[in-house]
């Protein structure tokens, strides 16, 4: 088994205007997923982030405060799972619930070092 | 509850009571803070609930509504007082008692009372009471009600605006008042009710949850012992029968099935049951409530097992009554229909020679739609055919067009 990230990369919801019936309804499809995932035993760690960001740049250490990418380009939160490959990832990363608000999963292998 | 499972329709029932609740709280004149936090509640549980839903939903999704309010207030500069005030001493320690269940109903109510004040537009409270009330976003009370968005937005707004200049109160009114404002809560209740069950080309999704809202609101009033009476009860009762024969009235495609054409084996008997029930409670109550009549009917056509097995007679007897009271012209139109089934076309063009026919309006074609019945009834099909056709050039429905022609094809 290998390690893996799947990142989360899209607008936050507060831009979205979605309404309580339909955050009710994406709530219960990342309940369900988390919970499809929590079964399989396959998930290490996860997480989900805030929008707000700070980066520190240069031999200065120069702070600066965002925004530094477009909104849909945010990373909005992650898991770590185990999977065997690439491909299982694609497989699993189906059921994430954002894609109709155009928002994607980013998939990377973690690196193992011997 | 069973951990990891929330009811249907949680968040948007539950707006409606978080908003309440901080609307008697903290004023109408700051339904602005107060719909921002509770929509922040609802975002900060789409992520933290992810993993785990609390015990009590309802319960953190209410504090953490607060507590996102009392945030924005102290955000903001100008009302910085104000929080200190929710925050601490003895008017804290009353606000926490506007958390319990009966007192959240409480809030409810003044608001939908507060909503139907009469200086307002009907159609404002009509989409002011399915935001505030029952937490349905603008672009959902446009495709509800048919309306552009822009139109919903500006209807909310002005009524809003209108209760905030006005400092219209958050109560219920006391004594002749009081019967005059359930009045019209009911009324909205009712237009809330016909908007998810007469008009066409919606979804049965769209149809049953206004339908149902309809049916939340009126229940919560007749919750309130003070509050009942023979209108109450009458509305309640009405709602339920018309409810039970939602599934049998639309296909597939939301188009309206003809009362003559419905399966009647698919009528909701529990519903058919409570909708009797409360009509008898009804009748415990002195005062008449304009909607006995209607409820009258509805019973009559849910007594009959089928469309043949109608009792005719008794309903148009209901309609001749209800006239007397409330005359309208529709129930004119209705008492010629009825005179047609029952194969007496000389009432029936009695009935229609005595109709204005300016005061339908809009609904103008049903005339000629009824006249082309009675003309088919007396097999004068090439009279009846001109007359349908009138009817579907005044008509202004796509969907009442197809029916009128499909009928027209059927001469």
């Amino acid at each position: 088994m290998k390690k893996f990230m799947m990142l989360f990369v899209g607008e936050d919801y507060p831009e979205l205007g979605l309404s309580p019936e339909q955050i009710q309804e994406r709530m219960g499809k990342w309940f369900a997923w988390n919970t499809k995932m929590r079964e399989q035993g396959i998930i290490a760690t996860g997480e989900a982030l805030t929008y707000k960001i700070k980066r520190v740049v240069g031999p200065d250490r120069v702070v600066s405060d965002g925004p530094f990418v477009e909104p849909k380009e945010v990373v909005g939160g992650f898991y770590v799972i185990q999977a065997e490959s690439f491909e299982h990832v694609v497989e699993i990363a189906q059921d994430y619930p954002d894609y109709d608000l155009g928002n994607s999963v980013e998939i990377r292998e973690v690196m193992v070092f011997e | 509850m069973e951990p990891g499972h929330i009811s249907d329709h949680l968040f948007r029932h539950q707006y409606g009571k978080m908003v309440s609740t901080l609307t008697r709280i903290f004023g109408f004149e700051h339904h602005q803070i107060i719909e921002d936090a509770v929509q922040d509640t609802f975002l900060l549980a789409l992520k933290k609930w992810r993993t785990a839903i609390p015990d009590h939903p309802e319960a953190w999704l209410m504090h953490a509504a607060k507590q996102r309010s009392i945030d924005l207030f102290r955000h903001n500069k100008a009302l910085t007082k104000r929080e200190e005030q929710f925050t601490h001493g003895s008017m804290s320690l009353a606000i926490d008692q506007l958390f319990l269940d009966h007192e959240v109903e409480d809030s409810q109510l003044r608001l939908i009372y507060a909503i139907c004040h009469p200086a307002l537009k009907a159609q404002d409270q009509l989409s002011l009471a399915l935001k505030m009330m029952s937490g349905f976003s603008n672009k959902e009370i446009a495709k509800a009600l048919m309306l552009k968005e822009e139109t919903v937005k500006k209807r909310i707004t002005r009524a809003k605006k209108f209760i905030v200049d006005q400092a219209i109160r958050l109560e219920i009114p006391l004594g002749e008042a009081l019967l005059d404002r359930t009045q019209r809560v009911l009324e909205v209740i009712y237009l809330l009710f016909n908007e998810g069950f007469h008009s066409s080309g919606k979804t049965s999704l769209i149809r049953e949850e206004l339908c149902g809202e309809a049916l939340r609101l009126c229940k919560m009033i007749l919750k309130k012992e003070y509050l009942r009476n023979a209108n109450v009860y009458c509305l309640f009762g009405l709602l339920c029968l018309h409810a039970a024969r939602l599934e049998g009235k639309v296909d597939q495609d939301g188009q309206l099935i003809p009362l003559k054409e419905q399966d009647r084996r698919v009528w909701h008997k529990p519903l058919l049951q409570l909708g009797l029930d409360s009509l008898a409670k009804s009748a415990q109550y002195e005062d008449h409530s304009p909607f006995a009549f209607e409820a009258a009917i509805a019973l009559e056509h849910t007594k009959a097992k089928s469309f043949e097995e109608t009792d005719w007679k008794t309903i148009l007897n209901i309609y001749q009554q209800s006239h007397k009271e409330y005359p309208n012209e529709m129930n004119v139109l209705s008492q010629a229909v009825i005179h047609i089934q029952l194969g007496s076309f000389a009432e029936a063009e009695k009935t229609l020679s005595t109709l204005n026919q300016a005061a339908l309006g809009s609904n103008i074609y049903l005339f000629h739609a009824v006249k082309a019945e009675l003309l088919m009834g007396r097999k004068k099909i090439d009279e009846a055919r001109v007359s349908l056709e009138t009817a579907i050039s005044l008509c202004s429905s796509d969907a009442e067009i197809r029916h009128l022609r499909n009928k027209l094809e059927s001469y």
